[in-house]
């Protein structure tokens, strides 16, 4: 049987599919202005790159900022709970979560079911977000992407202490004044942003093993500087964006 | 219901309230604070009015009160200096938290309505020097208030005022204990605009409203339960958020907020000679945190609301730069985990309430419970 | 040495160290009260501290020990610990520190000596009430409220009857406590000598009046410490003593603090302890020099209401209408008679985001100054212990577009 899940970032669109207990395909779309077009346009996608039309899915969950808007679904859930089953499906062992998207940071923690037990998020502030690293790249002209890899080769990472994201970025325009490395820099924001973080984490006293996922883990200099922080070792799967659709199809399966 | 649109509308203009006072012959003093004796308010003739901010864009405020003052605080003033309330006669400052201690001063310095006067209260309640001299400054307010009406306030009339808060507020009480018996009766907005509206509209249509709507809802059969939750915190004057608690599946079934059960519990026994009977009140109320009376008073009390009502869940709503809460959240959390009671807290600020991520973080809460 | 060197050890207070070898043996008396079988109070900055070293009781100060936490910069660290425990990181920075110190015993001196007593008085912020509840729950010990209501425009007859019943209050709470009676001849002794200790300060800060002027505030800030810790006792009067020598000195050979002093400004609000040393070579740049500051002050604004020999009856009144337990109205008047005392050309206003009850008023506070004054008024937006909250670029350009309009001015 086939299940589908669908999760509606603020940044992008995500889709997968389960068939029989297995990951079949995941896709990933940027949302744009119409949250329900994009959750089409993502499903269809998806549907036609493994092959399988509409009606051969059983259920689906929508979740995401945007879950209510996706017409066609069967059920809305919150991307904490997708998450938390999208980590317990590819690794049962999973504890602890942190999920790092375009405008929220979670930090979760699931039972050996992988039920959400706890669960804290950022505050309306975008300090250690995906957008508080967006921000950042604009004020370096740097590709969002490249942060992660540039970071690596940082010696001394800078010292970015403000909490405030338009603070922050003005240290970080009077450290490229001062012609601190590019590479310090971006550090330091990596730093920056885990602190906020770990202050979540912390919260909610996870539990290891821990999880990182959402489209902010594909930055290596983000995952490193966390466990740093938290002092422990953090696993990134090749669908950490796509892990709350993934759970959403998870979920969509036990309905 | 008939009587939940008067409740509305009421809320929606205060203005209009204030001036129907006035041709009753009643002049408005607004007050900041459920620690202002409203009995003694209405005793010497005037309207008490709870003031809460409109919500509008923060300008002319600006220039007073810097960023990381709560929105209630600042949207008071905004109000005010806007002009939104020039109804007022008059306005009393209870001493309550810093930030209203200094939004007192600039008011004083600033704002031109007729009365002025603050009450400052003790900050301990645990001592019998400290009820006397609540005792005192309710003297003071009392010769504060007759200077401004220009009459004393006898003791009958103070009687008759206390009797008819008293009646109010037992009403309020009792329609809480219904609805936490059988939640759904009232939508949680419309309890609001009730609470709230209690504390805007002509209490003589108070008493006549109130205890409608409690008979009236004494009749409906048991409706859908949802999670059984209990909010805490200091005042909740976002409607949205009851309608987010109940399309993720929660209902309300009590409260410790300052505009709710904090405010009106405790009735003041009418035998007893007036300003002493109003002075116990005042000093044995459930604790404000801004106030002492012992260490461990809120988280016991918290605990004790969870248990009574059944609670599946509390949910802290405090607003972003609310020190007294702010301070007291960890203590309770730690008192409700302790019993195993689930709990979540939501930072809220009057002027944006991010409804999304609110609605994610209550939509999980209610899944975790 | 080359002559600026030799220029520079002459512009250095050597009293300085004196101070820190005071301050490192008073921490290690607090330090070691359990062994020397004395007891410990911990008590706010502006609390009544006579009472207890009468009793001969070692009191400690929180709020001092925040300000060391600043100045060694590791606030950050210690208010992100109590963020992981729940508090909010709106909360006060002293608090917050304060409160994941006790815990984790952290700080630059592993923690404060554990308290046998909490005494709070809120003159100074409603905070305290709520951190003293804190730490009264985690130490489990009996915690005293010394409840001073605000006056906004007066001390009033039920404040001052209400009060002064408190102090008797609080000598019962302490004989408790200890199981001594208390001493009240000695109590007349610890008065006089408190009396004399504040009075001292008032005469060293007042000497900064002097152009150019032999102290900044940024000293005043370091030498501070004696008068909140050890109030009431000879060391803090034998100390200021010889710090006002030391200025009288400096006054009379023409030894100023900044080289070329040439602006003089005012300082509000708690200081910037973990920026303490950038704004001070920042504002000598200018050539302008801190001549004095609302804060330090506080500890001897109220003298005009204490009679040293009537010491327990009149603090009731002292205690109360300290600096910031007034109106804004009442301070902006402090401000300005400050302004013309010590000839002020400008007011730096520390925007604090810590301490409402210091900062809610500024702005009212800057107009009536600017108005009634005429001179240029700063604001920097900071925190007092929580660097997070401060952004030196912003506050640099601020600083030198606001040395520029004064000296346009000039």
């Amino acid at each position: 049987m086939i299940f589908a899940g669908i999760d509606i970032g603020s940044i992008t669109a995500k889709a997968a599919i389960i068939k029989d207990n297995q990951l079949i395909s995941t896709h990933v779309l940027f949302t744009g202005y119409n949250t329900l077009t994009a959750s089409q346009k993502v499903f269809e996608e998806l549907l036609s790159k493994v092959n399988i039309s509409k009606n051969e899915v059983k259920t689906i969950i929508s979740t995401g900022y945007g879950r209510n808007s996706v017409d066609f679904a069967d059920k809305a859930l919150t991307e904490i709970i997708c998450h938390g089953a999208g980590a317990h499906f590819l690794n049962p062992e999973i504890r602890g979560i942190i999920d790092v998207g375009g405008q929220d940071s979670k930090a979760i923690l699931l039972d050996n079911n992988g039920k959400v037990t706890n669960f804290s998020m950022n505050d309306k502030c975008a300090a250690g977000t995906g957008r508080f690293l967006e921000v950042m790249a604009r004020a370096l002209e740097l590709d969002l992407d490249l942060l992660g890899e540039i970071s690596l080769k940082a010696d001394t990472p800078a010292n970015i202490s403000s909490i405030c994201t338009v603070f922050a970025e003005s240290e970080v325009i009077s450290m490229i004044a001062k012609q601190e490395k590019r590479e310090n820099i971006i550090a330091g924001i990596h730093e920056s942003a885990a602190a906020r973080i770990a202050t979540l984490a912390a919260k909610i006293k996870i539990q290891e093993p821990v999880m990182m996922t959402g489209g902010v883990a594909k930055n290596i200099g983000m995952v490193k500087a966390l466990e740093n922080r938290l002092k422990c070792q953090i696993l990134v799967t090749d669908s950490a964006q796509e892990n709350g659709a993934i759970g959403a199809a998870v979920l969509a399966s036990t309905l | 219901m008939q009587e939940l649109k008067i409740f509305h509308e009421a809320i929606q203009n205060p203005g209009s309230v204030a001036l129907k006072m006035k041709e009753k012959k009643r002049k408005t003093i607004g007050y900041l604070c459920s620690y202002a004796p409203e009995e003694l308010i209405y005793a010497a003739g005037f309207h008490p009015m709870r003031l809460f901010s409109s919500k509008a864009e923060i300008n002319l405020a600006e220039s007073h009160l810097q960023a990381y003052c709560c929105s209630l605080v600042r949207g008071i003033l905004e109000d005010s200096l806007s002009g939104k309330l020039d109804y007022l006669d008059g306005t009393v400052f209870p001493h309550t938290c810093d930030s209203i201690q200094r939004l007192s001063d600039i008011w004083r310095i600033k704002t031109k309505y007729e009365f002025f006067a603050d009450v400052i209260m003790p900050a301990k309640l645990n001592t019998q020097s400290a009820k006397n001299y609540m005792r005192d400054v309710l003297i003071k307010f009392t010769t504060d208030l007759e200077k401004a009406c220009g009459e004393k306030i006898t003791r009958s009339a103070l009687k008759k005022s206390i009797a008819k808060f008293n009646l109010i507020k037992t009403n309020l009480k009792k329609l809480y204990e219904l609805r936490s018996q059988n939640p759904g009766i009232l939508k949680g907005a419309d309890i609001h605009a009730i609470v709230k509206g209690s504390m805007i509209m002509d209490r003589d249509q108070l008493v006549e409203l109130l205890p409608a709507i409690v008979s009236k809802v004494s009749d409906v059969s048991a409706l859908d339960q949802g999670k059984r939750l209990v909010l805490s915190g200091s005042i909740c004057d976002s409607p949205d958020i009851y309608d987010i608690i109940e399309q993720a599946g929660g209902v309300v079934v009590g409260d410790d907020l300052c505009t709710g059960q904090r405010w009106f519990d405790g009735k003041i026994p009418e035998n007893e000679e007036p300003m002493e009977a109003l002075t116990t009140r005042y000093f044995e109320r459930i604790v404000c945190p801004a106030k002492h009376s012992s260490t461990i008073a809120r988280g016991e009390n918290i605990v004790k609301l969870a248990k009574q009502t059944e609670a599946d869940g509390v949910i802290f709503i405090i607003l972003k730069f609310c020190d007294p809460h702010g301070f007291d959240y960890p203590y309770m959390k730690e008192f409700l985990d302790k019993e195993g009671i689930k709990n979540i807290l939501i930072e809220i600020d009057d002027h944006s309430l991010n409804s999304g991520q609110l609605s994610t973080r209550l939509e999980t809460f209610m899944h975790m419970i | 040495m080359n002559d600026k060197l030799v220029e520079k050890e002459k512009q250095k207070i050597t009293s300085a160290k004196k101070m820190r070898d005071i301050m490192t043996t008073y921490y290690i008396d607090a330090m070691s009260a359990k062994e020397n079988n004395k007891l410990v109070a911990w008590i706010t900055s502006g609390g009544p501290v006579e009472p207890l070293i009468a009793m001969d009781i070692i009191p400690v100060y929180p709020e001092n020990h925040g300000a060391m936490i600043g100045s060694s910069k590791m606030g950050e660290d210690l208010c992100m610990k109590a963020e992981d425990m729940g508090y909010s990181n709106d909360l006060c920075s002293y608090a917050r520190t304060d409160i994941s110190c006790a815990i984790v015993k952290g700080g630059p001196i592993g923690g404060l000596p554990e308290p046998d007593m909490l005494i709070c008085c809120n003159n100074i912020c409603g905070t305290v009430l709520k951190w003293y509840e804190i730490q009264a729950r985690f130490f489990n010990v009996p915690l005293f409220i010394f409840d001073t209501p605000v006056c906004h425009t007066e001390f009033s007859p039920e404040i001052a009857k209400y009060v002064r019943t408190q102090i008797d209050e609080y000598i019962a709470f302490l004989e408790k406590v200890t199981k001594k009676s208390f001493d009240h001849d000695k109590m007349a002794e610890v008065g006089k000598i408190s009396y004399q200790g504040q009075l001292l300060w008032q005469k060293v800060l007042n000497t900064t009046a002097n152009r150019p002027s032999p102290m900044t505030a940024f000293d005043a800030f370091f030498f501070l410490a004696l008068i909140v810790t050890l109030r009431g006792t000879m060391i803090a009067v034998d100390f200021y003593k010889e710090l006002l020598l030391e200025m009288k000195e400096r006054i009379k050979n023409g030894i100023s603090i900044v080289p070329n002093e040439k602006y003089r400004l005012l300082w509000d609000n708690l200081p910037i302890w973990y920026q303490l040393k950038w704004l001070s070579s920042k504002f000598s740049d200018h050539d302008a020099c801190l001549v004095a500051d609302t804060y330090t002050s506080a500890w001897c604004s109220s003298l005009k209401y204490i009679d040293e020999n009537d010491f327990l009856n009149s603090i009731a009144e002292g205690y109360t209408r300290i600096y910031l337990n007034i109106g804004v109205d009442q301070m902006a008047d402090q401000v300005i008679e400050m302004i013309k005392f010590y000839n002020i050309d400008g007011f730096v206003m520390h925007s604090n985001r810590s301490c409402k009850p210091y900062s809610f008023g500024q702005l009212d506070i800057k107009r009536i100054v600017e108005s009634k004054a005429n001179i240029p008024v700063l604001m920097i937006e900071a925190d007092m212990t929580d660097p997070r909250a401060f952004s030196q670029s912003q506050v640099e350009t601020r600083i030198d577009a606001f040395m520029e309009i004064i000296n346009q001015g000039k």
